[in-house]
């Protein structure tokens, strides 16, 4: 197994995966969407709603609001001493209150104050609903760690997907430099240079094979390398990516460190 | 994670495993068939709101169909730490850290 990072900023990371399998890459993507724990908002007690909004609106627009996430302070609730119940390990309260004394205006995220410095929106310019003169909106929110398999809120990512390896291979020898395969491929990734087919970016490539179609000859062939892959994760900001990468292979060991627990237990008997 | 074994015999074994879904019994099966003594691997989820896949395993009878899971799993434990590392590693060696 080898790893090579092509890109990666404060959100989002592409790298190519080397040497595995897909059963074992879908795992870990699948882990990544449904099993690595967030932070997001779950319940919420409203004392005063003068808005527009019914109460449940806006209690579901705060759930959908990223959060900073501190894995290592906090854990799910089923697995807390409390027993779910709601402690200072398993639970942030975050409190808002807002009155619009001056005319209309609008209840942003940022207006949240959270108990935790560190479980804050990821961005304080989320709108969550817009007020009239006169009209004020309080309440008291509950943020835990939740799961993406319970609801998309949980889900520390808005993408994560890969792909196979593209192979392009050209054969020079019945190529005509017609130019058809530049004009047929969507991603712009074929040019002709001085006469010459030139293959650009190949990792740009969705495998659609719109050359391999327009080509006459069949100078171009399409296929992909199934044992590597180009894993692209972008992240809503609640951890970085490589965190998520990382908690979810934990999650994965933890899987087949149960499993041989469980199949030791049953072997005894 | 739950299992309950619904048949056992020397080369044969059936399970389910409550609270798990495609992501570990889709690898599991694949590291299974991987095992030259498995003759047969395979799981279905008979709905897909109740998330208890059954996993079925048969093998040639050289080996006890339930060190072939125990094994299996061990593999996957295996691919998981190397992912870790080469990940690590890869994070160390680029310009990004
Ligand atoms: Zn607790």
């Amino acid at each position: 197994m080898n790893i090579r990072i092509l890109e990666k900023d404060e959100n989002s990371i592409k790298f190519i995966l080397e040497d595995v399998d897909v059963a074992f890459t879908n795992s870990l993507r699948r882990i990544i969407l449904a099993e690595v724990p967030t932070m997001a908002i779950d319940d919420v007690i409203i004392i005063e709603n003068s808005s527009p909004l019914f109460d449940e609106i806006i209690a579901h627009r705060l759930g959908l609001i990223p959060l900073k996430t501190d894995l290592d302070a906090y854990v799910l609730p089923e697995k807390c001493e409390c027993g779910g119940e709601g402690c200072a390990n398993c639970q942030v309260a975050l409190t808002l209150e807002v009155e619009a004394t001056d005319g209309p205006m609008t209840v942003y995220s940022g207006h949240l104050k959270s108990q935790d410095p560190k479980i804050v929106p990821v961005s304080e310019k989320i709108p969550i609903v817009k007020l009239a003169k006169g009209q004020k909106l309080v309440l008291e929110a509950y943020a835990r760690l939740g799961q993406g398999k319970e609801h998309a809120k949980w889900q520390p990512v808005s993408v994560a997907a890969y792909k196979y390896l593209p192979i392009i291979n050209l054969d020079y020898e019945k190529c005509d430099q017609c130019g058809a395969c530049v004009e047929a491929c969507p991603r712009e990734i074929l040019e002709l240079k001085n006469g010459e087919l030139v293959i650009g970016d190949v990792f740009n490539c969705n495998l659609c094979k719109s050359c391999e179609e327009a080509c006459d000859l069949e100078a171009i062939k399409i296929s992909f390398d199934d044992r590597t892959f180009i894993f692209t994760i972008e992240g809503t900001g609640v951890l970085p990516p490589e965190r998520i990468l990382e908690e979810a292979v934990k999650i994965l060991a933890e899987k087949a460190d149960q499993l041989i627990e469980e199949m030791e237990k049953v072997k005894g008997t | 994670m739950k299992i309950k074994i619904l048949e056992r015999t020397d080369r044969e074994l059936e399970f389910e495993l409550e609270g798990e879904g495609h992501t570990l019994c889709n690898l599991l099966r694949k590291v299974l068939l991987e095992d030259e003594d498995v003759t047969f691997a395979g799981y279905r989820i008979e709905h897909p709101l109740i998330g208890k896949p059954k996993v079925y395993v048969r093998t040639n009878g050289e080996k006890d169909p339930l060190e072939a899971v125990i094994e299996a799993a061990k593999k996957i434990k295996k691919m998981a730490e190397e992912f870790r590392e080469a990940f690590l590693n890869s994070l160390k060696g680029s310009h990004y850290e």
